[in-house]
Formats: C-alpha cells, structure tokens, sequence
C-alpha cells in the first residue's frame, strides 16, 4: 500500500462536526466535558479531532498531522509511538510508561493524556489504522458529508490539492500545509487563511525535528569512549608526574 | 531538642505528609494531586526531581575525578559523603520517577525496548546503570561494619578505579543528555535558553553544580553535627569553581551573542529579567565572591556562594524544563501543594537516609557524637522531652514515628477533595436565560449561547398545548421556575433536594419518620417523593419524567429538551435539513438588545467541546 493522506480544504468545511462525531463513535470514545488540564482547541483524551471555528466563518480541523519524519516517535524512549509504512503513526499503550515526551516534543502539541484516570495513556489520531490496513477509509473522511477532508495517496491528494489551487486564483492561499513542513507531513491542508495557529509557531520551516538532536545522540559512543581515553591518559599523566617526583626526592636523599 | 532533631522531626513531618499524597497519586491518578496540563506535561516533578536532582547528585563523578583521576589525595574526607549524596540523589530521582510517570510499573520498559535515536532512552539507560554504579561504589562502607562481608568489600575494593571511571563516563553522557532533551523543542523554549549546544552546557554547568554540592553538603552537615568543617579544603573546590563557571558563562555567551540573542537579554520581558537573576545567580555573584582570597575561604563566603549556584543552577533546569515555555504554549502552570509535598517527602527520604548513614557508618573520621548515634551514650533530659521516652535510641524513635504518623494522618484533611472527586471538570454555576419571547440560553455566560424563540417555538407546536413539551418541574410555590433553578451547574449533575434543609430547624424543620418509614433504611429511594408534600411541583402533564432528585447538567438538560425533537423535524420538515446540527442553534446571533452586552465577551474558537448529549432526559412519549 502507498503512502496514505487527508487532505481537508477548510475553504468547503461548513463546521458540522460530523468528523468530530464519527471518531467519537469509531473508538467508543466517551462524552468530553472541558477540564481543568485541558487546551482551548477542543482536541482531549475524547475528542482526537477538533473544529476550530476563526473570524469570517472558517472552520478548520486540527488532528495529529502524522508526520514522515514524527518528533514523537524520535523521542518515544520505549518506541511506543511508530510510524507505519501505509502513513499513520500509531502509538502501543503496551509499551508507554507514561513519561510524555511525545506531549512536550510535538511541535503542534497533539498528544493529550488520562489525567483523570489511575491508568492513562497518551491519545491521539490514528488516522483508523485498523480500517485502512483493511481497505476502508478512516471514520471522518467517512463521515464528512460535503467533501471537505477527504483520504487517498498522498500523491494523488498533493496533486489534486496543487490542482485546486492553480484552478482557483485567488481563491486559496498559494501553499500547501504539510507539504514540506517539518519535513512533510500525512494530513494536508489548503485554505484561504493562514493555518498558523495550528501549531506552536505559524513558521515551522521544513527541518524535521528528529534532525535536531541526530547529532548528540550520534555523538554519545565517541563521547563515552572518549572520555575514558581522556581519564585515563591524564591518570597517566599524573601518576608518572608523581613517580618522577617521587624518583627526584629518593635520588636526593 | 539540638539542631540534627530538629532537622529530622521536620523531615519526618515531611515524610508523613508526603505518603498520604503519595497514596492518593496512585489512587486517583495525575489529575487528581498535579496541576499538569495537555499543554504543560512536565511540571516540578521532571523540572525538579529528575532534571536538579541529577545534575545536584553530580558531586559524585567531580569528586571521584579529583581524587582517583587527579590524585588530588586531599580531598579524601569529600569522598565518602559525596558518593552517598550522589547515591541518595539518584535513588530519589528514580522515586520521584515513579510518582511521574503515568505508568510507573512500566519503569523497566526501557530494558527491553530500544529506540536509540531518543535522549530519554540514554538518559534512563545511563542512570539506571550509574546507580548501579554508584551503589557498588559505595556499598563497602556499610560492608565495612561487619567482619563477615570482608571478602565481597575486598573485591568490591579492587574494582574501585573501573567503577569510578566508567561512574564519570556515564555521568558525562546522562547530564549533557538531560540538556538533549530538549533539543526538539525550538519552537517552545525560550530563545536565550534554547541553544543547540544544550548537552554541552548541561553537562558543564553539572560539574559546576557538583563542585558546589559537594561544599554544601560539607558546610550542612558540619553545621548539623557541630564538627569542624573542611574548610580549606572547600576554599579549593570555590576556587576550581571560578574557572568552571566562567567557562560555562563564556561558551553560554558566546552561542548567545553568534546566534544574534543578545539584544534579548534587555528586552524587557519577564523571561529577559529570569535570565538575568539566572546569571546573577549561578556565574556572576559566585565568581565575584569566589575570586576574593578572603571570602573564599570564610565560612560565610562559602555558604553565599555555594548556595547561590546551588538554587541558581536549579533555576536553570526549571527554566530550561518548562518555565520559559508557557510563553509559546500560553499556559498558566503553577505546582499544587501535593506536586510540591511529593518532591520535598522525596528529598527529605533521601536526607533522611542521609543522616542515617553518617550516623551508623564510617564515612566521616570520626563518627558524630549525638546522643541518638551512640548507643552506650548516657541519657539526658532536655526541655521538650522531660517525659522519660527511655534511651536516647528508643526516645527518638518514638518522637519521628509520631511525627510521622501525626502528618499522615493530618494530610487526609487538606487532600484537595474537590479536585479528586469532580474528575478535573471545574464547577460553573449556571445563569438564567436572558430576554422574553426571544430568550438567549447563556448559562455560563461566556458570551456563547443559544438564541431560543421561544414564542416560534410554542406557535409551531400548538400554544397552550405546547408548554408541557418542555416545562416539567417548578419550585415549591413558584409557578415559572427557570431551568438554572434546580440544573445549577454547567457540565456536573446538582442535588435538586436540599436534605439539610429539610432537616434542620433553621429551615423545614422535618423530623427523620416525616419522610423515612420508621423500619426502612434511610435512603433517598424509600423515602417519600417529593409530589407527597409538595402537590405543585409538578407541572401537570408534563412530557418528561423525573424519577430522582439529582438533576441532570444544564448543558445534559438543554441537549436533552432540544436536540431529539430537532432531529426528528429534520427529517419531516422539507426544508429544514440542518435543524440537527450543532451550529444551527450554537452559531446563533445573540437578540439585539443583548448585543452591547455580549460584545467583547466573544473571544476565541467556539467549538470547544463537543458535549454529545446525554440520555438523562427520559421522556414519555415523543
């Protein structure tokens, strides 16, 4: 199976919240009440996608953006979190231990937790994993009654996007969200507004995050061997300093 | 009581306060004892425990290179007490581990699986194997005390350079690593914070810190036990900390200024005067004081300046783990009382241990005379004990275990019960609906509500006839109660009955039999109902039933009178095929006359939540 993605044009969502519903009803997921812990962009340990509602009737879904190169599965310590060939990133609560990393790494702050629960786990969009590795589409490109978010191969959905956009000027902004940023993602966007808000800063750039710390962790053989070498030669140093010392005085006496 | 029992009572007291939290943490979750949140995960705990604890328990690998790398041979009295603190230190990193992490149980995870490209993988590897470290380290000292671990101390003693140099190799890689952490966040750390050589300053400002906890812990516990401190030799480690710190402020400066940050430092804001008190702290003072030959070597200078890089350089990893973030993330994080119980029962567990070993083992030349250390020691009667306990030994004991259980006992009554038990959906008291024909439902009154036509409403469905479609229960003696009467909170089910009041002379002044039949249990289902006493309650043929006296959320009740009457006239209406849907009624325009009102109050995205409603409303019939 190819490389899979959503596409949603926030230029046809008319804010239903038919997706919101059938993620809901897809994973059981139960009635959301707002909580102390929780973000004012609807996303929570219920809701894995959201509308958020901007000036002039625009309504623009937020879900975990499924990353090519995640900065939650880099820095997942147990690899709990993993990108899958088909495009989803998944996540095994059998492997968590709780730590949420995956929370403070995400440069659009998707991952929410169990705050209330004894036993919680981190949860976000799985884009359905389940029913696409069966053929289906996921439960809110299902649902979506006027088109707006919609799945197939990334390809496909990067042209037809481009497509949109040469064949509407004016009509949408000339960029399409994901395309590059943080090294591409599997969710895409166009819109007629800046889709900034969605994460921590409007301008992520194209560098992916895993990047940033490859070359401390590539570092860390050659610093632990390093290191020793380097205690153990002045040990060496010093000890023979000591011994000549310890000759000078003998010779003296 | 002398200065080392009162220190201990207090961290007893501590202790005490600390198990109770800890066992609700683990009863009713993270939510229920931390004011962590979805945009702030990591709080005091990591900020705290893990990130200061390591770096504060970096004595161990400084002093160990000073003297078994350098052979500086004069700084063996800081030897033992240093790799116990260390010891101690990341023993209390891993408890303060277990309160965090969501899933503690799965601590061990990380021995089985492997993701090499994250830093918490090699920071949880490392420690895990330089506690081991650190234990062998310093396991023949308690071995010391008896004749027949003789054998396992001699060979523990022959491997005390391996242990000491893999110690600082593994030290080396966790502290930078902890800095590493942070790396993938550029987007949230505060620039003059963020820096692409954060492991390398980590890991400098740990051999700074450890120079300095290892005077502090020299200065405290000479200071407990009335010794005589080794002063000159903490005199030396200051002045080594000149040149460690002056490198840490050089290269911190220098990827300021080449990163183009340092106009940040006077800009103004309250991250820019952090900083500031941050270098103050940790470098500037420090130094200043520490370069004067006389100040260095009084006591009084030492503790200054120790204890300034110590809580500076605290403050650097509070800063780095989170503090500098809730610009980007616009949180409002502050810990709650049980987050800051929990990390210092962890800190006083260790000192506790602590003192413990200085007291029972051979780690200082001379083991300290205290009345509670020496068991052949002549009791003494002092102020606060003039009832005989019995032998120093047996009297403290009886004092901390006291102390201990007193706290336990006493933390149950300040546990936040509210929080534990509302499951983090905070109270909001509802308000009536505004207006007459035309009502706006705004029952939080945030400016989000609902503009209900009302008299459209009755029109469509037969007038008179119309009422008991939704109007269902009055107050006693009130002929038009407003919904927000009885559904008094927003998102949380209220008590519609007030027992106390019934009951209580101040008020109904009933009698228990007036209600509950004198042989039944005195429950809410075999007492009487409320239509007994009260014949107007009820509107008369009202469609919807009420069986119990907790009343449903307003938001459940206005969902519930609403939304399936809508979505059946959706589909019988032919030209209303979005009468369903969330935004035909929430999208709604407030009445003009609530206008003025209502703007500025506005702000922000509005589908929040998404309150799918509940089936608390029972009807009979459509």
């Amino acid at each position: 199976m190819s490389v899979k993605a959503i596409l949603t044009d926030v230029t046809k969502c008319i804010g239903c919240l038919e997706c919101v519903a059938a993620c809901k009803a897809a994973y059981s997921l139960k009635m959301d009440l707002p909580k102390t812990w929780q973000k004012n962009d609807g996303l929570s340990a219920n809701n894995w996608t959201s509308i958020l509602q901007k000036a002039g009737n625009h309504y623009v879904r937020k879900q975990c953006r499924h990353c090519h190169q995640p900065a939650c599965v880099s820095v997942c310590p147990v690899g709990a979190l993993s990108k899958t060939p088909e495009g989803p990133v998944i996540y095994d609560s059998g492997k968590c231990l709780g730590c949420r990393y995956c929370m403070m790494a995400c440069p659009y702050g998707i991952p929410r937790y169990d705050w209330d629960k004894p036993v919680p786990y981190v949860r976000k969009c799985i884009m359905c994993y389940d029913r696409i590795k069966e053929g289906k589409q996921p439960a809110c490109t299902t649902a979506c009654p006027v088109g707006a978010t919609i799945f197939g191969d990334r390809d496909e959905l990067l042209a037809e996007a481009h497509r949109r956009i040469r064949q509407n000027p004016g009509k949408y902004l000339n960029k399409v969200y994901g395309e590059h940023e943080v090294g591409g993602t599997s969710v895409l966007y166009i819109s007629d507004i800046d889709l900034g808000f969605l994460s921590y800063q409007p301008n992520l750039g194209e560098l992916a995050l895993p990047q940033t710390t490859s070359t401390a962790m590539k570092s860390v053989p050659y610093t632990f061997v390093g290191v020793g070498a380097f205690m153990l030669g002045l040990n060496w140093i010093i000890k023979r300093r000591m011994k000549l010392q310890d000759q000078e005085v003998e010779k003296e006496k | 009581m002398d200065r080392v029992q009162i220190t201990k009572t207090i961290l007893w007291i501590i202790t005490g306060l600390t198990a109770a939290v800890g066992i609700t943490r683990f009863a009713f979750g993270l939510g229920a004892v931390t004011n962590l949140t979805d945009a702030t995960p990591w709080g005091l705990w990591i900020g705290f425990d893990v990130m200061a604890g390591v770096a504060l328990a970096s004595g161990g690998f400084v002093i160990t290179a000073i003297f078994y790398i350098m052979k500086r041979e004069e700084f063996h009295p800081l030897v033992k007490p240093a790799v116990l603190t260390a010891f101690l230190g990341y023993v209390a990193v891993i408890v303060g581990l277990l309160f965090d992490l969501g899933l503690p149980w799965n601590i061990w995870h990380m021995m089985i699986y492997w993701n090499f490209h994250s830093p918490l993988f090699e920071v949880g590897w490392c420690v895990m194997l330089y506690t081991t470290v650190l234990l062998l380290e310093f396991s023949p000292v308690p071995l010391e005390e008896a004749s027949r671990y003789a054998k396992i101390r001699n060979f523990l003693m022959k491997f005390r350079f391996p242990l000491v140099l893999v110690g600082i190799m593994l030290s080396t890689l966790h502290q930078s690593s902890l800095g590493s952490l942070f790396l993938i966040m550029p987007f949230k750390l505060y620039p003059l914070w963020y820096s692409e050589i954060l492991p390398i300053l980590f890991f400098i400002s740990a051999v700074a810190l450890g120079l300095m906890m290892v005077s502090l812990e020299s200065l405290v516990s000479s200071y407990l036990y009335r010794r005589k401190t080794e002063s000159h030799l903490v005199a030396k480690l200051c002045k080594a900390a000149i040149w460690v710190l002056g490198l840490y402020f050089v290269i911190r400066m220098s990827d300021i200024i080449a990163t183009g940050k340092f106009g940040l430092i006077f800009s103004g804001t309250w991250e820019s005067v952090l900083f500031i008190i941050e270098m103050a702290m940790t470098v500037v003072i420090p130094i200043a004081l520490f370069s004067i030959p006389r100040v260095r070597r009084s006591l009084a200078g030492q503790w200054v300046g120790s204890l300034l890089v110590v809580l500076g350089m605290v403050f650097n990893r509070i800063n780095v783990g989170g503090l500098t973030m809730l610009r980007v993330t616009g949180d409002t994080y502050f810990p709650s009382w049980t987050e800051i119980i929990i990390t210092l029962g962890v800190v006083s567990g260790a000192a506790l241990a602590f003192l413990f070993a200085i007291e029972k083992f051979h780690i200082w030349k001379k083991r300290p005379r205290h009345p509670e250390s020496d068991r052949h020691a002549k009791p003494h009667f002092d102020r606060t004990s003039e009832v005989w306990l019995g032998a120093p030994g047996v009297a403290a004991r009886t004092r901390y275990s006291f102390a201990f259980v007193l706290s336990f006992a006493v933390a149950f009554a300040f546990l936040p019960g509210k929080k534990i038990h509302s499951g983090g959906i905070e109270e909001v008291p509802t308000r009536k609906a505004r207006g007459g024909d035309t009502l706006f439902v705004d029952g939080n009154r945030d400016g989000y509500g609902v503009t209900f036509k009302h008299d459209l409403h009755m029109a469509k469905n037969g007038q008179k006839q119309s009422c008991i479609l939704c109007h269902h229960m009055n107050l006693p003696m009130d002929k038009q109660s407003g919904c927000y009467a009885c559904h008094r909170d927003m998102y949380s089910p209220s008590d519609a009955f007030r027992h106390d009041w019934h009951a209580s002379s101040a008020g109904a002044n009933l009698a228990c039999h007036q209600c509950h039949e004198p042989d039944e249990e005195r429950m809410a289902f075999t007492a009487k109902k409320c239509e007994d006493c009260h014949k107007d309650l009820f509107v008369p043929g009202s469609l919807i039933e009420v069986e119990k006296h907790v009343a449903s959320s307003y938001t459940d009740a206005m969902h519930g009178l609403c939304v399936n009457c809508h979505k059946r006239k959706a589909m019988e209406l032919p030209d209303k095929p979005n009468l369903a849907r969330c935004a035909t009624c929430h999208e709604s325009t407030p009445p003009d006359y609530l206008q003025a009102a209502i703007k500025g109050k506005r702000s922000g995205p509005y589908f929040n939540h998404v309150v799918l409603p509940g089936a608390s409303v029972q009807r009979k019939g459509p």
